[in-house]
């Protein structure tokens, strides 16, 4: 299965990359990681739990994007990802 | 009413979350022309995540849909019913599109004039009760007539003349085309005083920088506000609807053109 990405690398947004793993891990590189890892850590790892999917690497490259953004890009990976999956 | 409506690309989010600072009167967030077909769900779903944390009462938010007959409408339409937004803007706008839009929202449209068709059923089109602005499409349009554009934009005359009346007949806003250009300041300027000839209410753009420009140009001058200062004042004191003013008969609609003046005025904050 190939790698769903979402989003893109420009500033304010983040790009959002899904690929099948054994548990679920996720990477974050971020322009703004010491302020807000937890943050985005936690945005990503609520969403992952309302879709139930736990077998999954979630990296997301952030160049400085808001909550809604993160939000939006990886609710559009997850639904993509569902898709190819089903 | 709305003097400036900034079309910002649905899949932005470096725009979406500025476009407070743009100082249009109305943004059209667009799920169309500007966002890739394989980028559609990306834009729908970042708009739906700013305006479900985010609210505005200025600028009003408009949504440009895909046309409805295209794989992505249904997807928008369950994508708008319960967001914030003041209405959306209908592309290739017919009277079949306007009803299709209807039986999901009943949010207000503004149809978009840029089809041959579109053109021929104009008044079917304003007559609607759904419909509250026509807002010409000219670079689709000349495509479709093998128009060739210019600067001057001649070669659209008739069809701004021709939404403006049929807008008016039917006490629809007329909201004119975007300049293209980027580049050209003069050029700008010309094709923003021809829309106020013309008698457009507003005008769109498709880059910032032109909203300031429109929103000057379409709001009342100091002149025309001092003028209409002083025949409201004459009319309210001599309680009369024909008078005299420096030598000039004044009757009902030149003073019912003042109190419009004096409206958009306190409407833009210039009084």
């Amino acid at each position: 299965m190939n790698n769903i990405v979402v989003g893109s690398l420009e500033s304010s947004d983040c790009l959002m990359t899904l690929s099948p793993h054994e548990s679920r891990k996720i990477t974050i590189e971020s322009i703004v990681y010491d302020a807000y890892y937890e943050a985005i850590h936690q945005a990503i790892t609520t969403l992952l739990d309302e879709h139930n999917l736990h077998q999954v690497h979630v990296l997301c490259q952030d160049k400085g994007a808001l909550e809604y953004t993160i939000k939006a890009r990886l609710k559009t990976a997850i639904l993509r990802y569902k898709e190819v999956r089903s | 009413m709305s003097r400036s409506f900034l079309f910002i690309p649905g899949d932005v989010p470096r725009m979406i979350q500025q476009l407070e600072i743009f100082s249009a009167d109305s943004v059209i967030l667009d799920f169309e022309d500007s966002v890739a077909t394989h980028q559609k769900d990306e834009a729908r779903n970042l708009v739906e995540s700013f305006l479900t944390q985010h609210h505005f009462t200025t600028p009003a938010i408009y949504v440009r849909i895909n046309a409805t007959d295209s794989d992505e409408f249904i997807a928008d339409m369950q994508t708008l019913k319960n967001l914030p937004i003041k209405g959306i803007v209908l592309p290739k706008a017919s009277l079949a599109a306007i009803e299709t839009v209807t039986k999901h929202l009943t949010l207000p449209i503004i149809a978009l004039l840029e089809t041959p068709s579109g053109f021929l059923s104009l008044p079917d089109i304003a007559q609607h009760p759904s419909v509250e602005g026509l807002l010409l499409g000219a670079e689709d349009l000349a495509k479709s007539l093998d128009l060739e554009r210019t600067v001057s934009g001649e070669e659209i005359l008739y069809f701004r003349s021709q939404l403006v009346l049929t807008a008016k007949a039917y006490h629809k806003y007329a909201i004119d085309t975007p300049f293209t250009n980027t580049t050209s300041d003069i050029g700008l300027l010309e094709d923003i005083k021809r829309s106020r000839q013309l008698g457009f209410d507003a005008k769109a753009a498709i880059h910032p920088n032109h909203i300031s420009a429109i929103n000057q140009h379409f709001s009342p001058s100091e002149a025309a506000i001092h003028e209409a200062r002083r025949i409201m004042t004459i009319a309210e004191k001599q309680q009369s609807v024909r008078f005299s003013l420096d030598g000039r008969m004044i009757d009902k609609p030149i003073i019912d053109r003042a109190k419009k003046t004096l409206d958009l005025a306190k409407r833009y904050r210039l009084l």
